[in-house]
This record gives structure tokens, sequence and C-alpha cells, in this order.
């Protein structure tokens, strides 16, 4: 068991910098998802937690050891790679038992162990089957379960079921916070997917272009988003942003968003943050927060697109820097070309300062 | 047979192959009818052809067209003095040593320095085209080349009296042992580059994130080179030890040119021995009988290869 903090953590590629000055304190067992495009630095991140590759700059701690120097193998960390890595020359026993047999461990602790962990994780009618015939989830269980038993204090995850087909992946995803549930490792899990971050992890940090945007409980970053960038890569669809300026009405602050005209009065709290301040702002709200409004009373849109994805239909209304897409249930009866008024659900509103892509006013 | 029933389950997700339907099977044939005649021509009928003249006292003397060699048939003789031929088994035997010394010297010091270049450091292009140079070597003129090395005035004894300060004149082609070491010494130098490239072939193809996995369960170099790399490569391995068995079962154009089998018999190989009966002696009947053995323990080799490579593949 172990926290992890990084502290300033910069890695540069020769001119690229992949990583600017990470900071990021992970809670003993939590599970970390860190989430963001191919390219964002994620990748790198955990590779330097592994001690795969060393940081430029910063410090990698495991509770208060420093772990600058450490090699990998000793750095008690369980890895679990993008496309499992097993060994598959050899058995499933022989994979399990990998570690403790290169550590010289006695046979019989070796027996014992690679026992109770094929039992734990139900690979005890394969064991001894070769590796290079199984299924991904058996593959899955038994690269974790080749990590699990040296009994690392730090887990970590690379995109492990980016190479399983979706169907699939909902079953998978199940079985990992199964996993993660009973060996209370501190995890750490590198995304593109947000679903995946989502259902699994206690805290998701959010990075783009090497940079951590956010970090915060799944809710917490899909509800308050600290940036434009969170705001539009969180959520499917992402939020709807649309650039405005802030404007008095006599129902209250509004935002004026120019030819889509004014935009229903913001919350009280909102609105005073607003008028401490002055330039353009981009308005949010979530696709699925919003609601058919009657004339006059928000945005008049003309449909131009219906997904229907089954549960629910996404609308896309508008086009351009005016579009906005809207979630209904599956059985709205919207046709192209109609003008739509949608209006979003006030407490879900949320606004970005237009030039720094910041969140503006308190979150909540 | 029960052992067989065991292993049925990990068998059975192997696609078996279906007995083929007769009209393919018989397109497939019309299909590779004319290269299967001329592999007839240039394997099967040269093979039947020996076996039918060392069954016989034919030889191009002998007045007579290879064909109505029949009237020279002596059944087995050739066979019974071959078992009885001294020169024979000394010369199989002297193959059979410098192929234990050379493969196998070949093949660690290949495999070293496949390591090597499996990492990056400075100056590895150039290095690495010049350790490739010997392989391209003409073999006559390797032999030619290390003939001058090795004379007793030659820069091997110059070198070697430099270092130890007293002047060696070693008579390296002469003494019989020496010259041996000789030719051993020239087949390494020709060939571990060889070794080499397929070996390096081999190491890169090692997945480099199974490595990475077992240095992050605490293998250290020499476990995941043991655990890892080299049964991974075990194919490869195969593969280029049964092309240099072969290949050095054969050895004759650069010993020939260091010392033409002598001092006397000192380096008479397997080939030269051939060479010498055929040349000299003119004995073709009894030169196909000798032949005709090498063919047999070199295809014992090929097959114990194909068998090894095929269960190992299944393992991998």
């Amino acid at each position: 068991m172990s926290a992890i903090h990084l502290q300033n953590l910069v890695k540069r590629f020769g001119d690229f910098t992949a990583l600017k000055t990470m900071d990021l304190a992970i809670a003993d067992g939590e599970f970390m998802a860190l989430l963001g495009p191919s390219g964002c630095g994620k990748s790198t991140t955990m590779n330097m937690i592994a001690g795969m590759e060393d940081p430029s700059e910063g410090k990698i701690l495991f509770g208060d050891r420093d772990m600058a120097g450490v090699p990998m193998g000793r750095r008690g960390v369980g890895f679990v790679f993008q496309n499992y890595a097993i060994f598959t020359h050899m058995t499933v026993r022989q994979n399990l038992s990998y570690g403790l047999r290169m550590r010289g461990a006695p046979r019989a602790e070796i027996d014992r162990r690679t026992g109770a962990i094929a039992e734990l994780l139900q690979l005890t009618p394969m064991l001894d089957r070769k590796a290079d015939r199984l299924s991904v989830n058996i593959l899955q269980r038994v690269a974790i379960g080749r990590s699990a038993i040296m009994e690392p204090a730090i887990f970590l995850l690379d995109e492990p079921l980016s190479n399983v087909d979706a169907a699939f992946r909902a079953v998978m995803r199940t079985e990992l916070k199964h996993l993660q549930r009973q060996f209370r490792q501190t995890m750490v899990y590198v995304t593109h997917d947000q679903l995946e971050a989502m259902t699994m992890a206690d805290r998701i940090a959010v990075m783009d272009h090497g940079v951590l945007q956010q970090v915060g409980t799944p809710l917490d970053v899909y509800n308050n988003p600290a940036n434009v960038f969170v705001a539009r890569f969180i959520g499917a669809p992402g939020m709807n942003l649309l650039m405005g300026r802030p404007a008095e009405s006599d129902r209250g602050l509004v935002v004026d968003l120019g030819p889509l005209g004014v935009t229903p009065p913001l919350p009280d709290e909102l609105a005073a943050a607003l008028r401490a301040r002055s330039g353009d702002v981009l308005y949010g709200f979530r696709p699925e927060q919003v609601s058919i409004a009657a004339e006059g009373r928000g945005l008049a849109l003309p449909v131009n697109f219906v997904e229907r994805i089954g549960a629910r239909t996404i609308v896309h209304l508008g086009q351009g820097a005016g579009a906005v897409k809207a979630v209904f249930d599956n059985d709205v009866r919207v046709a192209i070309g109609e003008t739509l008024v949608v209006s979003p659900v006030a407490a879900s509103v949320r606004v970005f300062d237009a030039a720094s892509g910041v969140a503006i006013g308190g979150t909540g | 047979m029960s052992a067989a029933t065991d292993m049925t389950p990990a068998i059975a997700i192997i696609p078996t192959q279906k007995p083929a339907r007769d009209e393919s099977a018989r397109l497939g044939f019309r299909l590779t009818l004319p290269a299967q005649i001329l592999v007839l021509f240039i394997a099967v009928f040269p093979i039947l052809m020996q076996l039918y003249i060392s069954l016989t006292d034919w030889s191009p003397l002998s007045g007579t067209d290879w064909w109505n060699a029949w009237e020279l048939w002596n059944s087995f003789a050739n066979y019974t003095d071959l078992v009885a031929d001294n020169r024979f088994w000394s010369a199989m035997w002297r193959t059979a040593v410098v192929m234990l010394v050379c493969v196998p010297a070949e093949f660690l010091l290949g495999l070293a320095l496949a390591t090597l270049f499996a990492d990056e450091f400075p100056g590895k292009r150039l290095l690495y085209s010049i350790l490739l140079m010997p392989m391209m070597v003409v073999p006559a003129v390797a032999g030619y080349m290390f003939f001058m090395l090795f004379q007793s005035g030659g820069p091997v004894n110059d070198i070697l009296s430099s270092l130890t300060g007293t002047r060696v004149a070693i008579a390296w082609l002469s003494d019989p042992t020496l010259a041996l070491v000789a030719v051993m010494i020239a087949d390494i130098w020709q060939w571990t580059p060889l070794m080499f490239l397929i070996l390096l072939a081999g190491l890169v193809g090692v997945p480099e994130d199974q490595i990475k996995a077992a240095t992050l369960l605490g293998a250290n170099p020499w476990q995941r080179f043991t655990t890892i790399v080299l049964p991974k490569m075990k194919t490869i391995i195969i593969i280029a030890l049964a092309i240099r068995v072969i290949e050095n079962f054969k050895i004759f154009d650069t010993l020939y040119i260091m010392t033409g089998g002598g001092p006397g018999v000192a380096t008479e190989t397997i080939s030269v021995y051939i060479y010498k009966v055929t040349t000299q002696d003119l004995i073709w009947g009894y030169v196909a009988a000798i032949a005709l053995a090498i063919l047999i323990v070199l295809s014992i080799v090929a097959v114990w290869a194909m068998k090894r490579m095929a269960a190992a593949r299944v393992a991998a």
C-alpha cells in the first residue's frame, strides 16, 4: 500500500515537452484514472511512475520514498500492459509464478501463492494451458495475477481495454473494478476512454498536451469542468459552448449570444461572479440538461440532424459557432428543418472566460 | 497413448486440416505439375542416378556411358569398402571435430555480437558494415588471405612476436594440429557474421514489452535473457544452427586453398576427400557411395532441425 506523489514532474524528449510540470497526489488505495486524448502525456506519466523512463525534472514519491534512481524491477509496481505482454511461450502457471521464480522464492511458497492467486482469479482450471491461445479476459486476468502475486503496492494499467471489442469492454470493466476491490492497491489507470474512467475511477486526472487540466471525482469533472477542454472532452457528446457577452436584463443577468438571441437569466451566484469581471464569455451547458421551452423563453434553433441511438436521441441544432447538441428521450418528436426552442436547466449552466477558457464562478 | 490423449484439449484448438476435397486437390496437382517436374529433375533424378552409379564400378574411364553402368554392377561392394575405409572415417571424424568447434564458436560469438548490436551505441552503423564484410569475401579469396596470414613469416607470427617479445616462427600450416586450428579460425572468421545477422534478426523480433514486463517482475538481465529472449529465439536459433552445421559439414574452398587437406591428411575433411577421390582416383562409383552416405547424414540433421522448429513454433 502506498500513496503516490508527483511533484513538478517534467518530461522532455529532445525539444518536445511531453509533460509540463505535473503535480498530482494519489492517495493510498485510490483508483486514479489518467484520462486524455492520445499524446496528452498520460502514458509518459505512467512510464515514469513505473521507472521505464526517467523524469527530466521533478520528483516521484511513493509514500515518503523518493523513487529517483530506483530501477523498475525494485519499485514494487505491478504493470498491466496495453496488450498484456503475456509470456506466450509459457503456461499460465509459469506466467503467474514468474516474478517469484526470478526472485528465487522457495518452491513451496511459489506453489502456494500461485495456487492462491489462480484461485482468486478463477484461473485454476487453465493453469497448465499454454498462454498463447487464451481469450482476452483470461489474458487480462493472467496479466493482473502475474503482477498481483508480487503484492505490489501500486498497480499501473496502461489502456488495458483498448484492444477489446466494445461489447466485451463492459464485462472487462466490471471485472477489473471487482479485482481492484479485492486487491485494494493504489491503482493508476491510463485511458483515453472517458467511459472507463468514469465508471471505474475514484478520481480522474484529465490531461491534454502534457498539462494536467483537472483532478476530481468522475461527477465533479462532469458537473464542474475546470476549463473548456475538460467541458468538451468529458461527456458524450461534450458540453455545448456558445460565445457571448454578459448583459443586464429586467429578469437578471443574461448572456447575449448575438444572432442566437439571449439566454435565460443566470443563477444568482454565477451572475455575481460575472458582474465582478468583464469581457466575452463562453456559455456552457450539458446536452443532457436541455428542455424544450415555450416560444421566447430559450434559444430558437433549427434542427439540423437527428441521431437516434436507441435509449436516447441526440438532436443537432444550429450550425458553426452556434451549433448546439441536445439529448432527449428516444420518443422525442423532432423533424429536420423545424425550429426548436430549447432552454438549458439553470443549475447546470457553466460559464467560461472566452480568452483563457477557465471556468468562472464558484463550482457547484 | 495416454500422453497423447492428455494433450487433446490443447491440440483441439489448433485448426486441423480437413481432408482436402478431391477436386481442388486435383486442380492443385495440375497447377503445380511444372514445378514438380522441375524438382524431379534437379533433386530426385540426380539422387537416383547417384544411387545407381554407387552400386557399380563405373568411372568416366570405363568406356561405357553412365546409363550402361549396370555392366559394371558390383552390388554393395562400394558400401562394404566404405565401411572398411579408414581414410573415409578419419575424414568424417575430422569434419565432425571442425563442426563441433566452429559452429558453437560461431553461434556464441554471433549471439554475443547480436546482443551487443540490439542496443544503440556510437559508431554502430559503421561497425555493423565492417562486421558483415567477411561474409561477402569469396571463400577462395578468404582461403588465400588466411594462407598468407599463417605463413611462418606471416602477420600472425609477427603479431605474436611483438606481443610476446620473442621471435615466433610457428609453421602453422605444416603442423598437423595447428593447420586444423588455422582452418577453423578462418571458418569462424568468415561465418560468424552470418550467424550474427540471423540471430540479430531473431533478437530484434523478441517483443519488447515482454522484456519490460519481465524487468518489472524483478528479472535481472541474465534471467531476462534465459527465460524470455532465448526461448523466443528458439526457432531462429535452430535455423541458424542447421544452416551452419550443413554448410560447415561441406567445408571446402577456404580449407583447400590453405592446406590442400594437408599436411598429409591432417586437414582432410569429407569434402576434400571426395574431391581427391573424384579427381585423382577417378573411382566414381565409390564417390557416389560416399556422397550418398553424407546426404543421409545431412538429411538427418535437416529433419531434426525441421522437427525442432515445428515443435518450437507450437511452443512459441
